[in-house]
């Protein structure tokens, strides 16, 4: 595998992959994925179940090998300086588990012992950080998985990380849980660091993340901003008009290539991704032109929801 | 921190790249520099930290302390309390013979049964709790993890062994037989070959009765035809013929009724040459365990002990699973080792020399009969034969092996 872009600590990615390929027998988990993860920001990594997200994580971490490509975290290769990447990386891969005889302090000791000798005065912060100080000294085996999670948040924090990755941090979270994990997520790209948090969770995704990149089938569908993704996505608007049935008989006579349904006190329409605003101007005006009184036109943003299931393949199952 | 052409969206604050001060640069080199993550020797923390991790594994230190300090201690407590409260029927605690049944009886044998299972635990438990990724994302070597387990692991098996061991010495020692039951016959300790003759002289009747018949081939001297006929028609009131040596007599005693009665300097004369030929095996059954064999036979169980914990901790890393290691290492112990070490199997002779088992047991302590009896010392009969250079090259090749297989096994798992 070539693993060495020749790249410089200094580099802007936190995360950097080309052309990564993981297989298991004939199932390909990761597909040629090219992933760019700008530091300084929550990155969502999303896709659905068995989209291979938790196999690239476990790459980028050197808890399993690649088949083929090249991948960096901040901008030392993988694996070959593997142990100068991950000394400023925290990460929960899958469900966290501990030592449950032990105490979450002590779990954290361990974890110390292994990293830098500063990451050991570092604990009692951490605990407090993720509000575990009042239970550190319970052993993980009383734990709820939501303290889990959060003791796996505590033993990130304890190498004071430049980079977090999360995979699925809401899981088994009630919501509450989720949303201090989400806040936590949040003040800790505040601080500067850079969270890359995977998560089949749209909803988590939209709210937490600024950049998102959609993986399916082992393979980066679209990354980018939020905001970027989401203007390819499907132009829709509503219009608030008299004579709806004789408004939709019109438009759907002309090319516009609308998709239109009576909606109450109006139209709901449509139009393909990628349709130019200026088609909306030219609805009105056809309308208009027509008789057609026109009382409002609202622009409809789609989710990432939205949006994730038009261009992944769970499309046709979620119909 | 983000690129300087990265744009802000949603309205997170991010600091642009460019704002890391000089300062904080310094210290990322200087701390990156002292980082020594990726070198394959483990800290002492690292270290003091696995130590404290299987410390605190209740179930399993209280089994080591069962078997290591408690056997030995209720066998011998029960022991004591029993002489104490009826001396006339049970025997004193101590000496060498229980000396030898509770080091080559309990401790070798137990000894590596439970350093084993502390071995397999301590290679395979990370893996089953989930704790080895967490280990493995710090970026600290591999190797460097396994490594740390050995003296982890042998900081608390060691000791263990080594106070069960001393409790054994000490009991031994200080609640040993004041007297030494020869052949039925109570003789007193520590007599020189001379004054062991002239022992057997003032108590002839009892020598030529009761003292084992040393003689024959392989036996220590050729007795002469009136010692020959002295023990075989001596009238010895009944009791059966004490057991022969090896190489067996062709002399033997009658009991009652003689066909020829010898006269009292001929019975002082059979009883010092039995005497004679049956020094060795007096002088080898003192009350007490010698230091020299004490010392011997202490380390000889701690290299045990430590071959178990080793091989133990290779084999649950390979497999990463506790109870199927555990398991193969009790079959090792008690199946395998036994059969391939006294089994004759043709053009399998230098497989069974590398039994780890064997090569332990050639370098038995002299005078501590194990396995399949008979002195240690590299010339236990019993045993396929092997040099002790060989039976030592064995157990280094073992504990290399064993290391190695672990090491790869943990550098090359998916975690």
């Amino acid at each position: 595998m070539g693993d060495t872009h020749g790249k410089a600590p200094d580099s802007q990615w936190a995360v950097e992959t080309h052309g990564l390929m993981k297989s298991f027998g004939s199932n390909v988990a990761v597909n040629n994925v090219e992933l760019l993860v700008p530091k300084g920001c929550a990155f969502g990594y999303l896709g659905p179940n068995g989209a291979g997200k938790t196999t690239l994580i476990r790459m980028l971490l050197g808890l399993t090998s690649a088949d083929k490509g090249s991948m960096s975290i901040l901008g030392y290769p993988v694996p070959k300086q593997r142990d100068k990447a991950l000394a400023r990386v925290g990460a929960i891969v899958d469900e966290p588990r501990f030592h449950g005889h032990l105490t979450g302090r002590e779990n954290l000791e361990i974890l110390a012992t292994a990293r830098e000798r500063e990451a050991r005065s570092r604990i009692g912060e951490s605990l407090d950080r993720v509000g575990l100080t009042s239970r550190g000294n319970d052993r993980v085996s009383k734990y709820s998985m939501g303290m889990r999670q959060r003791l796996g948040v505590a033993a990130c924090l304890i190498g004071d990380p430049q980079l977090l990755i999360l995979d699925e941090p809401m899981n088994g979270l009630d919501p509450a849980g989720m949303q201090d994990m989400r806040e936590m997520i949040l003040s800790l790209v505040a601080e500067g660091r850079t969270v890359m948090l995977s998560s089949h969770l749209l909803d988590e995704i939209e709210r937490t993340c600024d950049a998102v990149a959609i993986v399916d089938r082992g393979t980066v569908i679209r990354q980018g901003s939020i905001s970027e993704l989401l203007e390819g996505a499907s132009l829709s608007f509503q219009v608030e008009c008299s004579e709806p049935e004789r408004a939709k008989t019109i438009l759907q006579g002309r090319e516009f290539g609308a998709v239109v349904e009576i909606i109450p006190d109006g139209l709901g329409v449509n139009l393909p991704t990628g349709t130019h605003k200026d088609v909306i101007a030219a609805i009105v005006r056809c309308l208009v032109n027509e008789d057609i009184s026109i009382y409002g036109v609202q622009r409809i943003q789609a989710s990432l929801e939205e949006w994730f299931l038009k261009v992944t393949s769970r499309l046709g199952e979620s119909r | 921190m983000v690129p300087q052409s990265y744009e802000q969206i949603r309205g997170i604050a991010m600091t642009k790249a460019g704002g890391t001060t000089l300062v904080e640069k310094q210290r990322e080199i200087s701390m990156a520099a002292r980082d020594h993550r990726g070198y394959f020797v483990p800290t002492f923390g690292m270290i003091a930290a696995r130590f404290k991790e299987l410390r605190k594994r209740r179930g399993l230190m209280i089994t080591l302390i069962l078997v290591t300090i408690g056997l030995p201690s209720i066998f011998l407590g029960v022991k004591l309390i029993l002489h104490v409260v009826s001396p006339g029927s049970y025997g004193p605690a101590g000496g060498y013979t229980v000396y030898v049944a509770m080091t080559s009886g309990v401790l070798y044998i137990f000894g590596f049964i439970v350093s084993a299972t502390l071995g397999c635990t301590a290679g395979s438990i990370d893996i089953s709790e989930g704790m080895f990724r967490h280990l493995v994302v710090t970026g600290r070597s591999r190797v460097a993890l396994y490594l740390a387990r050995i003296p982890a692991g042998l900081a608390i098996i060691v000791p263990l062994v080594a106070i069960g061991f001393a409790i054994v010495c000490l009991v031994c020692v200080f609640s040993a037989p004041t007297s030494l039951q020869f052949g039925g016959v109570t003789v007193p300790q520590g007599l020189s070959a001379s004054s062991f003759e002239s022992w057997a002289a003032n108590n002839a009747q009892e020598v030529v009765c009761q003292f084992p018949l040393n003689f024959g081939p392989n036996g220590a001297l050729k007795p002469s035809s009136l010692v020959a006929s002295v023990v075989a028609n001596e009238p010895c009131s009944g009791e059966p013929s004490p057991p022969s040596g090896p190489g067996g007599v062709k002399i033997g005693r009658i009991g009652p009724g003689p066909q020829f009665q010898p006269s009292q300097s001929q019975l002082v004369e059979a009883a010092r040459f039995i005497a004679k030929s049956d020094y060795s095996r007096y002088a080898s059954h003192f009350r007490v365990p010698s230091n020299t064999l004490m010392i011997d036979t202490g380390l000889w169980i701690e290299l045990e002990v430590i071959v178990g914990f080793v091989v133990g901790l290779g084999l649950g890393s390979l497999i990463g699973q506790r109870t199927i290691s555990v398991i193969l290492m009790i079959v090792l112990q008690i199946v395998l080792t036994p059969i391939l070490s006294t089994a004759d199997i043709p053009h399998f002779i230098n497989l069974q020399r590398g039994v780890v088992g064997l090569a332990t047991a050639h370098l038995t302590p002299g005078g501590l009969p194990v396995l399949a009896g008979g002195g240690g010392g590299g010339g236990n009969p019993g045993l396929v034969p092997e040099s002790t250079f060989a039976a030592a090259c064995v157990i280094v090749a073992w504990l290399v092996g064993w290391t190695i297989i672990g090491a790869w096994r943990m550098k090359t798992r998916d975690a």
